[in-house]
This record gives structure tokens, C-alpha cells and sequence, in this order.
């Protein structure tokens, strides 16, 4: 499959209809800073609930913006809670007594919104303020990001109009359908103490699991051909649970990302075709390339993942 | 003769000289036999996993049922002959070495439509299949990579432990 002749299929008639769109306003993407500031600066806690299909799954978050520290504990299902400091991710699993922990070293720089990539997201995305809706209490912005071509989804944003914080995001696809949605059903800004990010299973006696992500060049790995608006940002070999290393490279067009896992087959695996699953806006798309198993995990719709993963191609480096 | 089918395969060969050797290739010849050997010699090196047995000619019969031809659109300047070469191999790789999946052994998702439809191409068309607990280290290596997490906090965290298949559903 041509990469870059089905991506130009898809984009052509949309990119008539946003040539003639207005040009982003500078209100607009002072919103969106709003909002980011908010979730960096302000401390909070509350009770939200993740909808995607017909589940809906109900989550507490807590954050202290002084000391940088957010905790997110899922409240229905398997119990697991997750808590990120300046340093860390630790993500405590208590049925198998495993906490799994990532270094942030790699990610740390970003994914800070910058002012160039705010200005750089109106290249895929028509931003325009929408309708103010009442949510939990609180009278919200809307803030919507209309992808301008098929290979990445919609955004509804809602904020508060008072502080920039983020009551409600809803994912859509390119008819406007809701693919996934958080909402805050209850939410309170402010009186955030360190007992209230400390995670209930620290000091326990859980096994842990190291990630050890760290940047690294994948030598040979590459995408035949990119997909358009979507660049590399990251190249780092790390363990997935107990696994040997194995190599991600992330690409993204500044709000959506997607993973490309590289892994090393152990080589007497029955040979299947290839395999795609969904959550929400998740896809993951699993491929064979030459004896290694290719996962492209990202939040967008299949066909882009699909169209990353057939494009992962290794080819031996050159020797010097 | 053997070093041509050598040098065949590692794609040395041009123009008339890839012709006569794929030609060459036709029948149960010493040809056929070097190509075979070198192939297995190559395999067992990469240590890569043995084809079972009439690999060959599944892959003969579903390429004459596959719609789709996958032939490369960047390789100008081949002739027929290699661009026919190359296809068939693309093809039988694509059929031959994917391999699903990370998730583990799980049933495959009811799709009729697809069942009572005409086969789908065999390379290309995905295996449906449901995201089980085992993609869970996936999905949280992925998340802190997406930018949405400077909008949002952790929050779009809770998708990388979903349930699995099977608890409850509210």
C-alpha cells in the first residue's frame, strides 16, 4: 500500500474545505494555554468518569500542583492506581502485588504545548470556540479542534471559563460521532494535601517492574513513508513488564501520538495474519517485519495506525 | 548456474540476466533445487522458522484469489520480470511472516459479514481481535508520550488498565 498516495486520497477534498476555513484567532489558542496552564499550575481533586462504547468507568484524580504530584485511582474493576511525580510513573497493580515504574527522563522536555506547536496544531486542525454548556457546576468553554483531513479524530474540549480547568473532553471521528469521553462529575479546585497523593500501597512490599526507558537509535528502522502531520518525537529502547528490551519510536502531529514497539521474535511462533484491536480512540495494530513483532499503539482512527504500522520497514545500515 | 540463483536472491541480477535466471527457476530443475537450498541455508542462518509443509503452493493459490496486486509504486526502472519477482515475494511475506500477537492467545471477534462476504485479501485485511489486560504495558509506555497529557493530566491514564475481557460490564 502507497502511503503517501492514500493519505494525499483522504486530504485533498478536505483540504479545499480548510483552505476556506477562517484563520485560527489569537482567543482561540489562548484557550488551549488556559487550559494547560490549569492542569499544570492548579491543584485539584475529583471524581471522573471514562465513557467509551457502552463502559463507563469511574476514576478519582488528585493533584498538588506545589510539589508536582498526581495520583489517579480507578474505582470500578480491577483495582489499580497510578501515581506521577516530577521523576516517575508508578503504576500499582495490588491482585499481583506488581508496581510498574517509568523513569521520565525521556518525556520530561515535553509534551508541553509550546507556543510554536500551538501554532503548529492550526496546520491539522481547525481550533474555534464553541458553545458555553453548564457541567458539573461549573459554566464551561467550548473549545473544538476539527482534524482537517481523515487521519486523525476531533477534540471537544470544555473548560472552566473562570480557571482554564478541563471539566470534559470528548474524542469524535470524522462524521462528529463520540468515539470517548472524560467528564468530571465532581470536581473541586483547591484543599489538596500531600496525604491525598501518597500513594495507599506505598511502603508495601509489591514487586517491581523497571521499564528502563531510555533514548536509543533504533539502527535500520524506519517508515517508509510518514504520515502526514505526524513526526518523529521519540526513539527509545525500554521493557515492557519483564520483557528484554525492545524499541518505541513515537510519532505525533502535536495532540494526537501514536507508538511504534519493536520487539525481537523469539522465531517458532505460528505464523497469523495481521491483528487489530480497539478501545475508545485506541487502535493497535500488530504486524511481523523481518522476525520482529511491529505494535502501533495510538489515538487515532485505524487506518491511520494501520497505515503507520504497513509502513515500519527494516532495512541492514549501511556498514562504514 | 548456482551462482546465479545466488546471486539472484541477493539481488545482484538485472535486466536480462534476472529474466533468464527466474526463467530458469520453471520446472523441477538443478535450479529450482540451488534456489530451495540456498533459501533453507539462509533460513537456518537467520535462524528463521521452517515453512510447513505446501507453503508454497497455499501461497500460489491465495495470490490467484487475492483482488490486489502488491506492487510496490517506488520502484521505477525493473522489468517485468523483477517487478513480478517482487511482488510475489512481498506478497508471500506479508502472507508468510505476520504473526499476531501481542496480546496473547484469545478467541477472535464474531465478524459474519466478513465470514459470509467474499475473502478479504489475505495480507493485508486485520484479524479483529479484543484488547485483553495484556496490552496494558503497552498502552502505559504509550501515554505519557501523547501531549494530551498536558491538557488533561493524568487522566486519559485510565486507559492503559482497562478490564479485561470478561469482568463485568456496567
Amino acid at each position: 500500500m502507497n502511503v503517501r498516495r492514500v493519505a494525499a486520497a483522504l486530504s485533498i477534498p478536505l483540504a479545499f474545505v480548510a483552505g476556506a476555513a477562517i484563520a485560527q484567532s489569537p482567543e482561540t489558542l489562548s484557550w488551549l494555554r488556559k487550559i494547560q496552564d490549569a492542569t499544570r499550575n492548579l491543584s485539584y481533586s475529583g471524581t471522573f468518569v471514562y465513557q467509551q462504547g457502552n463502559k463507563n468507568e469511574t476514576s478519582r484524580i488528585t493533584r498538588l500542583a506545589p510539589a508536582d504530584i498526581e495520583r489517579l485511582e480507578v474505582l470500578d474493576g480491577l483495582p489499580r492506581e497510578l501515581v506521577r511525580t516530577r521523576d516517575t510513573v508508578r503504576c500499582y497493580l495490588p491482585e499481583a502485588k506488581v508496581v510498574k515504574v517509568e523513569k521520565r527522563t525521556a518525556d520530561r522536555s515535553f509534551p508541553a504545548l509550546l507556543p510554536d506547536q500551538l501554532n503548529a496544531l492550526a496546520q491539522h486542525y481547525d481550533i474555534a470556540l464553541g458553545e458555553t454548556q453548564r457541567i458539573g457546576g461549573f459554566t464551561c468553554q467550548g473549545v473544538m479542534l476539527t482534524p482537517k483531513d481523515s487521519l486523525r479524530y476531533g477534540y471537544r474540549l470544555y473548560a472552566d471559563h473562570k480557571t482554564g480547568m478541563l471539566v470534559r473532553a470528548v474524542t469524535v471521528d470524522a462524521a462528529g460521532n463520540q468515539i470517548e469521553q472524560f467528564t468530571f462529575t465532581q470536581l473541586s479546585l483547591g484543599h489538596v494535601t500531600p496525604e491525598m497523593v501518597r500513594s495507599r500501597h506505598a511502603g508495601a512490599n509489591f514487586r517491581v517492574e523497571d521499564a528502563q526507558a531510555k533514548p536509543a537509535r533504533l539502527d535500520g528502522w524506519t517508515l517508509a513513508s510518514e504520515l502526514p502531520g505526524f513526526h518523529k518525537i521519540v526513539e527509545l529502547t525500554r521493557r515492557l513488564g519483564e520483557s528484554n528490551p525492545v524499541g518505541q519510536v513515537v510519532y505525533s502531529d502535536g495532540l494526537a501520538a501514536v507508538s511504534v514497539f519493536i520487539e525481537p521474535l523469539p522465531g517458532k511462533s505460528e505464523p497469523q495474519r495481521p491483528g487489530l484491536a480497539s478501545m475508545g480512540a485506541i487502535h493497535v495494530y500488530t504486524r511481523q517485519v523481518a522476525n520482529h513483532r511491529v505494535t502501533v499503539v495510538g489515538e487515532a482512527p485505524a487506518t491511520s495506525v494501520q497505515l503507520i504500522g504497513n509502513a515500519v520497514e527494516y532495512r541492514r545500515p549501511q556498514k562504514n | 548456474m548456482r551462482e546465479r540463483i545466488s546471486a539472484l536472491m541477493d539481488g545482484e541480477l538485472e535486466g536480462r540476466a534476472a529474466d533468464e535466471a527466474i526463467e530458469s527457476l520453471r520446472g523441477e530443475g538443478e535450479a529450482l533445487e540451488s534456489w530451495r537450498m540456498y533459501h533453507l541455508i539462509s533460513d537456518g542462518m537467520r535462524d528463521t522458522r521452517l515453512l510447513s509443509a505446501g507453503f508454497a503452493a497455499r501461497v500460489v493459490q491465495r495470490l490467484a484469489a487475492e483482488p490486489t496486486v502488491l506492487a510496490p509504486g517506488r520502484l521505477p526502472g525493473r522489468t517485468p520480470a523483477q517487478r513480478v519477482a517482487y511482488a510475489v515475494a512481498a506478497s508471500a511475506a506479508a502472507i508468510g511472516l505476520v504473526s499476531w500477537l501481542a496480546f496473547g492467545p484469545q478467541p477472535e471477534v464474531p465478524r459474519t459479514t466478513i465470514a459470509q462476504g467474499p475473502p478479504a485479501p489475505a495480507a493485508m485485511a486485520p484479524v479483529q481481535v479484543q484488547l485483553t489486560s495484556a496490552a496494558n504495558d503497552y498502552l502505559l509506555a504509550h501515554q505519557g508520550f501523547s501531549p494530551r497529557v498536558s491538557l488533561q493530566g493524568m487522566v486519559p491514564y485510565v486507559r492503559t488498565v482497562a478490564e479485561r475481557p470478561g469482568e463485568s460490564n456496567k
